[in-house]
Order: C-alpha cells, then structure tokens, then sequence
C-alpha cells in the first residue's frame, strides 16, 4: 500500500519568512563519516554533516515543490562532529526572493550535540524553477 | 618549539586544490547522510525530468565541501574547523568527469578579539577553464601560537 503523501504544496508567496521547523534529530555515526570521506577524497573532512542537507531536510519534509537547484551554499565550521554523537538540527526560513523572475528560497539550520558542542551553521540559497537551469546549462 | 607568527597580506595566493569527479564519489557523497533514492545527482532520469539535463550533475555542497578542504589545508584544522566559513555561488554544473580546480587569494583582513579574520576570494574552474563556483571564506587567526609538536 502506497504511502500517503501529507506535505503541503509550496505557496512561495504565502511562504513566511522565520517559519522555523520542527527539530531533527540523528546520531552521526562512523559509518557516515568514512563514506563521506572516501567520497569527497579527504580523510581528514571534518563536516560531514555538510552531505547531510540538513537545512532543507524539515522543508522538504513540510513542503512538496518542483525541486530546486543549489544556488549559492555558506558553511560556518564551529567544531567537527563526533562519531556516535546525537545531533540537534534547528532549520528555518531566513529568507525569499524573486531575481530575474525566479523564486529563491533561503534556508539556514544550526547543529548542535548532544554535549551542547556548536557544530556549524548552513545558509543555502535554493532556486525553486530548476528545469530553468536545465535551459541555461545547454542539457 | 618557538613562537610562530603568522601574517598574511593582500593578494597572497592560498595552495591550489584539484578533485576529479566521478560518478562513484557523487554516490558515496549523496549515500553518506542515507540517501539512497535516485536524485538529479545519481540518476540520469531523474536529471532529466528535474533539470533538463542530459546527465547528472554534483551537488553544490560539493564543491562547498572543496572549497572548506582548501581553506583548512592552508590555515590549519585547529584554525580553520572552528573558525572558517566558505560562501559559495554555484555558476555551472559540475559533472561526472569534471576536473575542477579551486584556487584562492587572501583579499583582506579585519582585526578581532583573538585574532584576524583573513578573507580569501575563492574560484573554482573546470578542465575547460570555465568558471564553476566564486565566493569567499574567511577564518580567524591567531596573533600568535604554537604549533603543535611534531
């Protein structure tokens, strides 16, 4: 049986600005760390959580839309993440715009351990039209 | 072990970082956080239905994660992990295949508290001399310290 999809369709216009999400909880494990290492070919990467699109995760989870393109990214390092750690992630709406008659929408979420420990921080720029990339890019 | 001090000027250009993509790596990527559905970064048909594309592209986090492996390789982990950030517009798709080159050079910097906090223009070009990526990191450094024991 097919599961039922409850996310809202994406009102860009209607979208607040400081919405902010339900918390998302997850233990980082060794497992994710090693995978995310030899994939990013760096043994000594120290933010997997950066693969973990964790700001967008609780927006996906709300939210259904026509997909989006990464736009712009920006990553504050504060403290690497532990393996076996439980992470805390706070992720809201930080902002929206409308460039060249296109949607953006601004998300940003904080990490932070079980310890209390900062991890980082992730502002991520989304176009929400992304089959027009797909023109500007050439197929 | 003496003291180090470090100093860093205007237009001083940061260690060049080069990374082949592969398919491969875009898959371990994506599958380190468990995402393990087909994507516009792992299938070509979901590419095509999502961006048009005819093949799959990296993820911009990627390159962002590039970006942050330059940075730290220059100002050191004990530095940079607690100190750095990279801010990175996406321009063109990096593909499977792609060399891309990501170089640097310190534009600035600003005193605080403990430190200076160094910025560096960041660019990132593939084989074909296109522009990928620009953007800028910054980390605070230390007036002075020590490095750590060998």
């Amino acid at each position: 049986m097919a599961e039922v999809d409850n996310r809202t369709q994406l009102d860009w216009d209607a979208l607040e600005v400081g919405e902010t999400f339900e918390k998302f909880e997850y233990v980082l494990t060794q497992e994710m760390i090693d995978t995310y290492r030899k994939g990013v070919m760096d043994p000594e990467a120290g933010f997997p959580t950066i693969a973990h699109k964790v700001d967008v995760r609780q927006y996906n989870a709300k939210y259904t839309d026509d997909g989006s393109v990464n736009a712009r990214c920006a990553f504050h390092c504060y403290n690497s993440p532990v393996a076996g750690k439980r992470l805390t992630v706070t992720a809201w709406i930080a902002d929206k715009y409308l460039r060249r008659g296109k949607n953006y929408i601004v998300t940003e979420a904080v990490s932070v351990d079980e310890d209390g420990r900062l991890i980082d921080r992730v502002i991520t720029h989304e176009l929400k039209q992304p089959s027009e990339v797909g023109k500007k890019w050439g197929g | 072990m003496g003291r180090v001090i470090r100093s860093y000027e205007e237009g001083d250009e940061i260690t060049t970082l080069v990374k082949e993509l592969t398919q491969e790596a875009i898959n371990l990527f994506e599958g380190s956080a468990g995402n393990t559905g087909p994507s516009q970064f792992t299938d070509e048909h979901a590419a095509k239905e999502v961006l048009g594309t005819e093949g799959t592209v990296a993820s911009g986090r990627m390159s962002l994660t590039f970006a942050i492996e330059m940075m730290r390789r220059h100002f050191g982990a004990d530095v940079f992990n607690h100190t750095g950030t990279v801010d990175l517009r996406f321009l063109r798709p990096v593909r499977p295949g792609d060399t891309i080159t990501f170089t640097g050079k310190v534009s600035g910097s600003t005193k605080e508290a403990n430190g200076a906090r160094v910025s560096v223009d960041i660019e990132a070009k593939n084989q074909r001399g296109d522009t990928t990526g620009v953007g800028q990191g910054t980390a605070i450094v230390p007036n002075a310290f020590l490095p750590p024991e060998d």
